[in-house]
């Protein structure tokens, strides 16, 4: 997945917008929005490239207080597709004008658990047969809970007391793990190095490069270079 | 049968819930003898009050036979919080691929030996495959699961080896508690539906697993009073030998077998008060 690293870009609220227009034009998506409450100030702040009017109807018509995908998509711990509301009243009540802004309600929610009590929320559509949204469902899931999480954390560390309370907290073995990838090594070679099986070495540095906010192994081994957490190679 | 209940349909299984908990209690103060709080011999923590998501297995007759308990490594779960211990002192894993599997057990008093479909076998491999098909569902790519050796030995049997271990084995209380790490893989869900023998789906429709638990509430519900039933509940949870376990279930037979008579639906008025 190629998406622009919020962590390294000018702090400004354009570069998540930027996010998830890419995220959209990566992943196939027509639109995204994320949705946030700050667990500090409580202020809601969120980000969607869906068409203006849209958000001026959502808006004017304080819909997000009964959109389902925002109520009950927060407290499931899955992805929530759109589909189990089918039979919800509050849905049809959000969404049965969406097709004449252009937006589908064919969607899924990628609700965000942080370590404070943080919630975000990461929504797309795309407007589809069930054949089509099903297999982009299978291929793009896994690239969608990564996308949520890197977009909540740094949407987190935008507040400054919440960017305090997150250093990255890395085990000896995740330090390991990147200091032998800032070396050049393979997964298999560090696997080989280490004794332990290429999966385990994978499931740690995919920790570490969330850990560190960044979405590729390269940058998350710049980065604990950075803070002196490993040496450079 | 499965059913996965979470925040988001909770509010229509509370009762299944309730069961699961009982369960719950029943195996880990019980059979266990972990460190866990009872209440109203119910097993309930923190955790549960985060709107984890329960895989719960029922039996045909609609009886809850097994659980577990899955939450996300991003935001607070059980390693990161209590079983740190099991790390070494090491920060937990955190990522949006991976979940955290919890609180796992079997009715082991009500599920037979052997291999059929009311065996601690069968279900031990139904919720493992619901949790990882659910896993995948959700994009998740690994688990790791906290488990006690007994466990292990259980998973390495059954087609569902660990490929490989966080931190070292702890020992918690009278157990001993480990970090397993599982793929959340087609390969893995293969090898345990061909160990178990199982090619069906294995979630079932919601009307389903209502009609089914609620034919069995009602049967328990008919034959002892709910007092009785829950007094019964406490006296399990807090039996501490293999023994008293006997005895109480033997008990609850023998009461079973005269439920229709009117002696023992004034038997609750005889008991002494609980907490």
């Amino acid at each position: 997945m190629d998406l622009i690293d919020l962590s390294n870009v000018e702090e400004s609220d354009g570069r998540f917008l930027r996010f998830l227009n890419e995220l959209c034009d990566t992943l196939e998506f027509d639109f995204a929005s994320y949705a946030t409450t700050n667990p500090v100030n409580g202020a809601v702040q969120g980000f969607a490239n869906y068409p203006d009017s849209w958000i001026e109807y959502y808006s004017a018509k304080h819909l997000h207080h009964i959109d389902p995908t925002i109520r009950r998509g927060s407290r499931s711990i899955a992805p929530v597709d759109w589909t189990c509301f089918e039979h919800d009243d509050a849905f049809d009540a959000v969404f049965r004008a969406a097709p004449s802004f252009g937006v589908a309600a064919r969607g899924i929610t990628v609700p965000v658990r942080g370590p404070y009590g943080d919630l975000g929320l990461l929504s797309v559509t795309r407007d589809c047969n069930d054949a089509e949204w099903d297999s982009l469902m299978r291929k793009v899931v896994g690239d969608l809970q990564v996308a949520a999480v890197h977009m909540h954390d740094n949407v987190m560390q935008s507040n400054t007391l919440l960017k305090a309370l997150r250093r990255p907290q890395l085990s000896r073995r995740e330090v390991e793990i990147l200091q032998w990838a800032g070396e050049g090594k393979s997964q298999q070679d560090i696997g080989d190095i280490l004794s332990i099986s290429h999966r385990t070495v994978e499931v740690h540095l995919r920790s570490a490069r969330e850990k560190m906010g960044a979405l590729t192994t390269a940058q998350a081994v710049g980065r604990a270079i950075g803070l002196g957490l490993i040496h450079p190679g | 049968m499965i059913i996965v209940i979470d925040a988001m349909n909770r509010d229509r299984h509370e009762d299944i819930l309730e069961e699961m908990y009982r369960l719950r209690a029943r195996v880990f103060a019980g059979r266990l003898g972990w460190d866990v709080k009872i209440t109203n011999g119910k097993e309930i923590d923190q955790f549960d009050n985060l709107d984890p998501a329960h895989v719960v297995s029922l039996d045909d007759q609609g009886n809850v036979v097994g659980c577990m308990r899955l939450l996300q490594t991003t935001g607070p779960h059980m390693l990161a919080d209590v079983f740190n211990a099991v790390l070494d002192g090491e920060p937990p894993l955190r990522s949006s691929q991976v979940w955290e599997a919890t609180r796992f057990c079997v009715d082991t008093d009500r599920l037979s030996r052997g291999r059929t479909r009311s065996s601690i076998s069968y279900v031990t491999s139904e919720v493992m495959i619901a949790a990882f098909e659910y896993g995948r569902r959700a994009g998740i790519l690994d688990a790791v699961a906290v488990i006690d050796p007994v466990m292990n030995r259980v998973m390495i049997r059954s087609g569902n080896a660990p490929y490989d271990y966080l931190g070292k084995p702890t020992p918690m209380g009278k157990v001993t508690a480990m970090a397993a790490l599982m793929d959340c893989s087609e390969e893995r869900i293969t090898r345990l539906r061909d160990f178990a023998g199982i090619d069906h789906d294995v979630f079932t429709p919601e009307a389903e697993v209502r009609a089914a638990f609620e034919r069995a509430q009602a049967i328990e519900a008919r034959t002892l009073p709910p007092q009785l039933k829950s007094w019964l509940d406490l006296q399990l949870s807090e039996a501490v030998t293999d023994e008293e376990r006997t005895a109480v279930n033997a008990l609850r037979k023998t009461l079973l077998e005269k439920a229709h008579t009117a002696e023992i639906h004034r038997l609750p008025e005889a008991l002494p008060a609980t907490h």
